[in-house]
C-alpha cells in the first residue's frame, strides 16, 4: 500500500530512524517501538485527508455491528445498495439503523418514505427508544387520489415536504383542492431540490439516504411507463448524488431479474421463516461489488435494541417460505414421499440415458436444482422441477431408438439420493 | 485432433474446461445471477489480452466505470491500457423534447485516465444511449482501431435500457452479428434470474459460460459450467470456482455436482 522508500525499509529496531518519513502523496510514516520480544517493526501511517489510499479503505457503517463485520467493515461509500426481504423482515428497521449511525457521526441523513407516513415511522421507531429527531424526512406518500374528470394527474413536485423528524405530527392531510400524485420524476425532483437547498444552506451534502421503498414506488408511481428505464435512471441519479444510498425493495418475483437488483452495487437480504411456531430471522449478503464479504447466512434478532446480527453463529437455515403451518405436517410427509418417488424415477432414467449415451447434462443440472429445492423444503418447486426433468428424459429417451448394447463408457455422475 | 486456433480466457481452469480457450472472432455469453462474478471474469479475459499486447475495450452499460476501477483495485491487475467506454445512460430528463442520442464525442478512455468520481449528467443536454447509437459508436471505433477483445457489460442492461421500441431478441441478435462482423472476440455478460428460465439471449451466442451461485450452510458455493460451445469440444461437468485475490480460480480437476452442496 505504501511506496517503498529508502528510509522506511524494515531494519532492526535500533537502526530505525527517529524521524518521520514523508512519502509520496503526503503520507507520513513514523516508527514506533515494538513490544519487547517482537521482531516486527511498527509504523504509524498518517494519511492526508482525501488521499486515494484512505478513500480506498473508507467504509460506511450500517449501524448494525454484526452486519458491518459481515461486510468487512461496512458499505463502500457513495454507491446505491439494496436491502431486500419479505414483509415484516425488518427492512425499514435496518434502514433506520443505517441512518442512526450517520446521525451519531453528525452526518446529514435523509429518509424518503413512500410506504408509511412519517408519523408512523416515528412512533414505530420510538419503541426502540431511538432519537431520530435530527433526521430529515421527505414524505413522498401519495395523497388520496382525487378522481376528477378533467385531469387527475398532478405532480407533487410543487410542494416540497422535507421536515425534521422532530416536527412530524399526525397524518398529513391530503390537500382538498389539489391532489398530488407521486411519480418517479416528482420524487427525483424533490430529492434534487432538497440537495440543492441543503447545499445552499449548510454546504454539507447529505451523506446517507434511505429510500423506503422502491417497491411502493414501482407499484404506485410507474403506471404506463417503462419501469426498467425509469429505475435505471433513478439509480443513476442516486449514484450521481454521491451519497451512500440504501434502497428498500421487496423481491417479489425470483423468476425475473429486477432492475434494482442487478444495478445495485450490493444486496443485503433479510430472511424470515416459520419454524414450528417460532419466527426465525436471518440475514445474508448476496452481492457486494468491490469487496470480499461473509457469504454465510447469519441469524438475526429484532429486540429492544433493534436489529442484532450474530456474525459468528450458524443460522439453522431452512427456508423463508415453506408456507407450513401447524397441522400441515401430514400433508408435508405426503408431498415428501411424492417428490422423492419422482426423484428416484428421474435418477433411474438418467442412468438409463447414460447407458444409451443420450446427452442429459442439462437435465442433470435441472435435477440438482430440484434437489436443492427439496433440501430447502420447497417441496412444491422441487416436485415441479422433478416432473419437468422426468418428462424431458422420457421425451429424449423416446426420441433416440434404444441401442441395446449397454456401454458403460461414461461413468454417470452419481447424484446422491438425499433423503 | 486439430481444432481451430484458440485464445486464452485468462483463467487457467476455464481454459482447460474450454479445451484450450475461445475460438476467436465470435461473441460469447457469460451468464449468472447478480453477484456471481461475471464482471471479474470478463476483466480477467481483457487482462489476458492486455498482457499479450492486444487492444481491449470494455463497454460499461450497467455500472459506472469509476466504480469498476475502484472495485478491481484489490486484485492489483495492471489495467492501465484498457480502453473503457462509458455507455451508461444519463439521468433521464422528463421533458417533452425528443430524446437525444449519445453524443459522438464519447470516446473510450484509458483506465489510467479514468476519474474516480462518478461522471455527472450535464445539466442542459442529456444523452440517452440506445442500441442503435451504441452500435454506430462502436462501428466508428472499430474502423479507427483494431480491437481484439471486447466486453459488453451487460447485455441485460443493453436490453432493458437501450432497446426501447425495438424488438429485443431480434435486436440482440443483430448486435451480436455486428460484433461478429467486426471480427472481435467478445464476451457479453448476461444476468440470470435466481430461479426460472434462461433469457433467450443465451441461445444466440456461439458459446455460453454459466456461473452458478448456490447457498448452503457453509456459505455461497460457486460453480461454472460450459452450457454451449460451438465449434469445439468442451468439458461437460460443472466445476467449482472461487473468487480469490487472484480473481476467479476454477478448479478444473474437481468435478462437483452442485447437487451435493446443499
Amino acid at each position: 500500500m505504501v511506496q517503498k522508500d529508502e528510509r522506511t525499509r524494515l531494519r532492526p529496531w535500533k537502526s530505525i530512524p527517529r524521524y518521520r518519513a514523508r512519502l509520496e502523496g503526503g503520507i507520513l510514516l513514523h516508527p514506533e517501538r515494538p513490544p519487547r520480544d517482537s521482531h516486527d517493526a511498527i509504523f504509524i501511517v498518517a494519511l492526508p485527508r482525501g488521499s486515494p489510499v484512505l478513500r480506498m479503505m473508507e467504509r460506511v457503517s450500517t449501524g448494525v455491528e454484526g452486519l458491518d463485520a459481515m461486510l468487512r467493515g461496512g458499505l463502500l461509500p457513495r454507491r446505491p445498495y439494496v436491502v431486500s426481504g419479505p414483509t415484516g423482515s425488518g427492512k425499514t428497521i435496518l434502514g433506520i439503523h443505517f441512518l442512526l449511525a450517520g446521525l451519531r457521526r453528525r452526518e446529514p441523513c435523509l429518509l424518503v418514505t413512500m410506504d408509511e407516513p412519517p408519523f408512523e415511522i416515528k412512533s414505530n421507531m420510538g419503541t426502540f427508544g431511538w432519537n431520530i429527531d435530527r433526521l430529515k424526512i421527505l414524505d413522498a406518500t401519495p395523497d388520496v387520489r382525487a378522481h376528477k374528470r378533467t385531469r387527475s394527474v398532478i405532480d407533487i413536485g410543487t410542494t416540497m415536504d422535507v421536515r425534521d423528524m422532530e416536527d412530524v405530527q399526525g397524518m398529513r392531510q391530503s390537500s382538498q383542492i389539489k391532489a398530488l400524485e407521486v411519480t418517479v420524476h416528482s420524487v427525483q425532483k424533490m430529492i434534487k431540490q432538497e440537495f440543492a437547498n441543503r447545499l445552499e444552506r449548510t454546504k454539507e451534502p447529505y451523506e446517507r439516504i434511505v429510500i423506503d421503498s422502491l417497491t411502493a414506488l414501482k407499484m404506485f408511481s410507474m403506471q404506463g411507463e417503462d419501469s426498467r428505464i425509469l429505475i435505471q435512471s433513478f439509480m443513476r441519479f442516486l449514484a450521481e448524488l454521491e451519497a451512500t444510498t440504501v434502497i428498500v425493495s421487496e423481491h417479489l418475483n425470483m423468476r425475473e431479474i429486477e432492475t434494482e437488483f442487478f444495478l445495485s452495487r450490493g444486496e443485503i437480504r433479510l430472511h424470515k421463516w416459520l419454524d414450528g411456531n417460532v419466527i426465525r430471522r436471518a440475514i445474508s449478503i448476496e452481492k457486494f461489488s468491490g469487496s470480499s464479504f461473509d457469504d454465510r447466512i447469519r441469524p438475526l434478532t429484532i429486540g429492544n435494541a433493534g436489529i442484532v446480527v450474530f456474525p459468528n453463529a450458524q443460522a439453522s437455515f431452512r427456508t423463508e417460505d415453506t408456507n407450513l403451518r401447524v397441522g400441515e405436517s401430514f400433508l408435508e410427509s405426503r408431498i415428501i414421499e411424492d417428490v422423492s418417488n419422482v426423484l428416484d424415477a428421474v435418477l433411474r432414467s438418467i442412468d438409463e440415458a447414460h447407458r444409451r449415451q443420450v446427452p442429459v447434462k442439462d437435465v442433470e443440472v435441472a435435477l440438482s436444482r430440484a434437489m436443492v429445492h427439496f433440501q430447502r423444503r420447497h417441496y412444491q418447486k422441487a416436485l415441479k422441477q422433478a416432473l419437468a426433468c422426468d418428462s424431458q428424459l422420457k421425451q429424449r429417451l423416446g426420441e433416440v431408438p434404444p441401442p441395446p448394447p449397454p456401454q458403460p463408457t461414461t461413468p454417470p455422475k452419481p447424484p446422491e439420493d438425499q433423503r | 485432433m486439430n481444432g481451430p486456433i484458440k485464445i486464452r480466457t485468462g483463467i487457467q481452469g476455464l481454459d482447460k474446461m474450454l479445451h484450450g480457450g475461445l475460438v476467436p472472432g465470435r461473441p460469447y455469453i457469460v451468464s449468472g445471477p447478480p453477484g456471481a462474478g461475471k464482471t471479474i471474469l470478463s476483466i480477467q479475459y481483457l487482462r489476458e489480452g492486455l498482457e499479450g499486447g492486444e487492444r481491449c475495450l470494455f463497454v460499461a452499460i450497467e455500472s459506472p466505470p469509476n466504480e469498476l476501477k475502484i472495485n478491481m483495485r484489490p486484485f492489483r491487475w495492471n489495467l492501465d491500457d484498457l480502453d473503457v467506454l462509458d455507455a451508461n445512460s444519463d439521468i433521464r430528463r422528463f421533458e417533452p423534447t425528443p430524446i437525444l442520442e449519445i453524443s459522438t464525442e464519447t470516446e473510450p478512455i484509458k483506465m489510467r485516465a479514468l476519474d474516480e468520481r462518478i461522471r455527472k449528467t450535464p445539466d442542459f443536454e442529456s444523452h440517452e444511449v440506445t442500441v442503435h447509437s451504441l452500435q454506430q459508436l462502436l462501428k466508428n471505433l472499430f474502423v479507427k482501431r483494431k480491437y481484439e477483445r471486447v466486453v459488453i457489460d451487460s447485455i441485460t442492461a443493453l436490453k432493458y435500457f437501450c432497446m426501447k421500441e425495438f424488438e429485443e431478441v431480434l435486436t440482440t441478435q443483430s448486435f451480436m452479428r455486428f460484433l461478429t462482423e467486426a471480427g472481435v472476440t467478445s464476451l457479453l455478460t448476461l444476468e440470470l434470474p435466481e430461479e426460472g428460465d434462461v433469457p433467450p439471449e443465451a441461445f444466440l451466442a456461439r458459446g455460453e459460460i454459466r456461473l452458478h451461485k448456490l447457498r448452503d450452510e457453509t456459505g455461497i458455493k460457486r460453480f461454472v459450467s460450459i452450457e454451449k460451445y460451438k465449434g469445439s469440444s468442451h468439458e461437460e461437468f460443472v466445476h467449482p470456482f472461487e473468487i480469490t485475490n487472484q480473481g476467479l480460480v476454477v478448479n478444473a480437476n474437481a468435478s462437483a455436482a452442485p447437487s451435493r452442496g446443499v
